[in-house]
């Protein structure tokens, strides 16, 4: 019987729990918050398929838990993170703030101690984007560049954690090192319609993670696009797709003797594109789904690290996440 | 004194045109690349 503990009740939160209640070999779903009432408001919502527990900072994890998926803010996820360790619960987060993504790693020689896992970056960009990272990597013969976009984001919170990236300095990797690049340089990327062709910027984003994942790249870059706010916008001038979130990730590299480039897109509901990545890592680590990823060896690392693409994409796609390669005559 | 008024006018001018053409504009430039995009199937998963 395996028990999979979801904290961070919010957009990304809910669609996790929603996406482990549907997963067979999880047989029960704890939703927490640090709000009982709002606990049972989404358990009520998932049809009683969950049960409400309620969760502050300094209560005891409860007992008999699997795994744990966290939708929580960057903040404080850290926090409950030591916490999962501390108890020998492996522990998946959604969290994209680089420095909680560190936070996340530093946890390394406490989980192989405890010999426990801790998956940091399991979201749309880091997460569903380091999938096909991987996916895009592995159809090549060598790669050179690596380039990942994300576009849109999941709520109010993932909002503000974009704001805050985009204001953040913004570094690329390049010939071996992390590089600060002074200028953001924006730029038109084409993500699967309706999305189309957005703005997107430099940010430091998973980049480390990026490269932990794929270490023959000499150049990995990430950028990020937002909707503007809605309530700036006059109703006409609202664009329709803002509710929507994509991903791309554009590899180029060696094939025989060809220099050519593999893309691949997603465009989704973010919250349901990152709860899915979320609820598909979390039934890894509680042994629910075996051959999306590498078998669970203790350590934090990066969903880019361990994630077998293929297999993690075809239950993706199996569960409404399906991913798009472009084919055509792709600008260098 | 004068030149400087003017070149402050000047400026200013530039700043309210450059405001209307941004919002006026109609988005992106159309794509450089043919080609386009296809769902990833069964085979590709295997």
């Amino acid at each position: 019987m395996s028990t999979v503990l979801v904290v961070g009740l919010g957009e990304v939160g809910v669609r996790t729990a929603r996406q482990l209640i549907d997963t067979p070999g999880i047989d029960r779903v704890i939703v927490a918050s640090r709000r009982l009432d709002h606990a049972r408001e989404v358990a009520s919502a998932l049809h009683d398929g969950a049960e409400p527990l309620q969760l502050g900072r300094d209560d005891p994890l409860p007992p008999g838990i699997d795994a744990i998926a966290s939708a929580l803010p960057s903040e404080v996820d850290p926090g409950l993170a030591r916490r999962a360790v501390a108890a020998g619960v492996p522990y998946a987060s959604s969290a994209d703030r680089d420095a909680t993504l560190g936070a996340l790693l530093a946890l390394d020689a406490d989980a192989r101690a405890r010999g426990t896992r801790v998956v940091a970056g399991c979201g749309l960009a880091p997460g569903l984007a380091d999938v096909l990272a991987r996916h895009a990597v592995g159809a090549l013969d060598s790669v050179d560049e690596l380039h990942v976009a994300r576009w849109g984001v999941a709520g109010p919170e993932s909002a503000a954690e974009a704001r805050r990236a985009l204001r953040e300095p913004a570094h690329e990797w390049r010939d071996g090192e992390l590089v600060h690049e002074k200028h953001r340089h924006a730029e038109l990327i084409w993500y699967p319609d309706p999305v189309g062709a957005r703005e997107c910027e430099l940010v430091a984003t998973g980049v480390e993670l990026l490269v932990a994942a794929n270490p023959g790249a000499g150049r990995i870059t990430s950028r990020l696009g937002l909707p503007p706010n809605r309530r700036l916008v006059p109703p006409a001038r609202r664009d329709p797709s803002a509710q929507w979130g994509a991903v791309r990730v554009e590899a180029w590299g060696w094939r025989g003797t060809t220099r050519t480039s593999v893309v691949y897109g997603v465009i989704e509901r973010a919250g349901v594109a990152a709860g899915t990545v979320l609820g598909v890592t979390g039934a890894w680590l509680a042994g629910a789904l075996p051959n999306v990823a590498s078998a669970p060896e203790p350590g934090a690392v990066g969903l880019g690290a361990v994630v077998e693409p293929v297999a993690f994409l075809a239950e993706l796609a199996r569960r409404g996440v399906k991913a798009a390669a472009f084919e055509g005559v792709a600008i260098a | 004194m004068k030149a400087f008024q003017r070149g402050l006018l000047v400026a200013a001018i530039a700043a309210l045109v450059s405001v209307v053409v941004r919002v006026r504009s109609k988005g992106p430039v159309p794509p450089t690349s043919g080609g386009g995009w296809r769902e990833l199937q069964g085979p590709d998963f295997r």
